[in-house]
């Protein structure tokens, strides 16, 4: 028992703080308006204020709460990576497996697709089709769920063609089992960890796709997000000024913060999932 | 004969993904939903004059049938008559063919460093298994990895170049002093180092990680506890027998990032201001500069596809097994 214990020592610390974090930062949104001591859209002091008692990280360029702008900006990075990475592991799932399972035409058509769209670089391809829409969270999440999903169904597939040769889907299928029955009952289950591996992997990307993106002036304007704070603080050169400690520093820490608890998370799942490793 | 056919059939693989990147650079505009001016041209359509207005109808075909448009697409390209971008001032081809050596300088010393240092960490930290330093390896390297880039960047400038006044704050070169010979190197190379160490910093992960996985998985093979049995000395079952079969799967990884790592430039270039095609991709996105975006996004993937078809040629050089199973086939 106690060599079992080492032997996923090391991930299962990590996957702890990777859950504790998760936890975390979704009390932080859930609670948002409770946290936060001012309401992030409105000018509650004078503009490029330095930290003090009453905002603890000063305020930006027109006189919003930094520190509150953080606590709201929780609340959109984390529904924006948990709907992208749905999106993205729906479709990976659903390609994968139609490919692995049927085979057939459908396969070579969504491989070539897969192989056409890895080529591609990722970040410029997720530039080049956000810069034709408006950053509208529904529209970020489209964009970044429809483009990652590539590597997802590379995966599943793999793994679906590896199970469909047991010798025991043969044998369910010789006794007549239905496609459907064997997919819903075993073929799905025997995937699950990986997809919820796959899926940690893909929120701990989008979370540092959004924040690019943001950053690069794709995202709302309007909206409070952590990649947006920094895009203000670009433009207005904070990183020039002292302020760079109180205005760029915090949101970072937190982008880096949720995105590690993410893959933490990952390791954890994929520690239980190869008894190799 | 074999061989050849199976190269050639590599290239041509590649050929038809050039020739699709580049549909798609074609097809992306006209199909999205919106004014196919507007996507073509860029916002800036509305202060046009009806005369201008007219003329870029007129350059980019936009009342002829799509399938004319289309070849006139291509015969431009390959003339490299790329039109005018319209926030530059500039012929698109010139402004491109300025900025894609600075990239290229950045993503490539950026893949060969962060290489060797993941392949060197990865080792560490896999040999090590389950001790404090592969733990402290791994979850550090994880973290850094989970570094928005751009802002690890700002913390850069601001920390080395702002306070301690060690490097340039932005650009590829000094833009006032006429450097020649070995000083204009050393412009060069001072002006590269915070853009590439931030780089290579986020980059490491991508190598170490599959470093690390791969070499748990060979310490597991029959043939190292064999090795083991036999009582070869310990350092030679490391690196002659575990790292030397734990760089194949990594190779295949490396192939399969490339893109990722070219990818990583364009927010960099942004952040420091440095003169590559990320940095015009950024201009062009500020004002909505289409055509501009369009082609540095044309040239980004090409250079992507081209660096991946090298690597591809050099695979069987490292896997001969490679090789050998095309022959058998």
């Amino acid at each position: 028992m106690k060599t079992l214990k080492n032997l996923c020592k090391s991930e299962e610390k990590l996957g702890l703080i990777g859950i504790a974090l998760l936890v975390f930062f979704l009390i932080v949104a859930l609670l948002a308006p409770t946290i936060a001591p001012f309401d992030p859209y409105e000018r509650v002091g004078k503009s490029f204020d330095t930290p003090s008692s009453i905002h603890l990280l000063g305020t930006n360029d027109i006189g919003q709460d930094i520190f509150s702008e953080i606590i709201y900006g929780t609340r959109f990075s984390l529904s924006l990576a948990l709907l992208a990475s749905f999106i993205a592991i729906v479709l990976g799932v659903l390609i994968g497996v139609i490919s692995g399972y049927f085979q057939g035409v459908w396969e070579s058509f969504f491989m070539r697709l897969t192989d056409f769209i890895l080529i591609i670089p990722f970040l410029p391809l997720v530039i080049i089709i956000s810069a034709y829409f408006s950053g509208s969270f529904k529209n970020l999440a489209l964009v970044i769920g429809l483009t990652a999903w590539p590597s997802t169904a590379r995966i599943i597939r793999s793994q679906v063609m590896r199970i469909r040769s047991k010798d025991y889907i043969l044998n369910l299928k010789a006794m007549g089992g239905r496609d459907s029955y064997i997919l819903k009952r075993h073929i799905l289950r025997e995937v699950l960890p990986i997809i919820v591996y796959r899926f940690m992997m893909m929120a701990n990307s989008a979370i540092l796709i959004e924040a690019s993106l943001s950053f690069l002036g794709l995202g709302s304007p309007t909206i409070k997000s952590w990649g947006t704070i920094l895009y203000y603080a670009q433009v207005r050169n904070a990183f020039l000024t002292d302020a760079w400690v109180w205005w760029i520093l915090p949101p970072g820490i937190c982008i880096s913060l949720l995105s590690v608890a993410f893959l933490f998370s990952g390791y954890y799942v994929e520690s239980r999932l190869n008894p190799k490793v | 004969m074999r061989k050849l056919f199976n190269r050639n059939r590599k290239l041509y693989h590649y050929i038809i993904l050039i020739f699709l990147v580049i549909s798609f650079n074609f097809f992306l505009p006209r199909l999205l939903p919106g004014n196919p001016l507007v996507n073509i041209m860029g916002e800036d359509i509305s202060l046009l004059t009806m005369e201008e207005r007219e003329a870029v109808i007129e350059r980019y075909n936009l009342n002829d049938s799509i399938f004319k448009q289309y070849t006139t697409y291509l015969r431009n390209l390959v003339t490299l008559n790329w039109g005018t971008s319209y926030s530059k001032k500039q012929p698109i081809s010139s402004v491109l063919w300025a900025a894609a050596p600075w990239t290229l300088l950045l993503a490539f010393s950026n893949l060969v460093i962060s290489t060797l240092i993941g392949i060197y960490l990865g080792t560490k930290a896999g040999l090590k298994r389950r001790k404090k330093e592969d733990v402290y390896l791994l979850s550090g390297i994880s973290f850094i990895s989970s570094m928005p880039s751009f802002w690890l960047g700002m913390i850069f400038i601001s920390v080395f170049s702002v306070n301690l006044g060690w490097f340039p704050i932005y650009g590829g070169y000094s833009m006032w002093q006429n450097y020649t010979g070995i000083s204009k190197v050393i412009d060069v190379l001072r002006h590269l180092f915070l853009p590439l160490s931030t780089l290579v910093i986020l980059s490491i992960s991508n190598i170490f990680l599959p470093m690390r996985y791969a070499l748990i998985e060979v310490m597991g093979e029959d043939f190292v506890f064999m090795a083991k049995a036999k009582g070869i000395p310990q350092s030679i079952i490391r690196y002659k027998y575990i790292v030397r079969n734990a760089l194949l799967p990594v190779f295949t990884v490396f192939m399969l990032r490339v893109g990722y790592i070219f990818s990583g430039s364009v927010v960099i270039e942004t952040v420091f201001a440095y003169p590559g095609l990320g940095r015009i991709m950024y201009d062009a996105i500020s004002t909505r500069d289409y055509p501009l975006i369009q082609y540095s996004f044309l040239l980004i993937s090409l250079m992507v596809i081209l660096s991946n078809y090298i690597t591809d040629l050099l695979y069987p050089l490292i896997d001969p097994r490679v090789v050998n199973q095309h022959e058998n086939t």
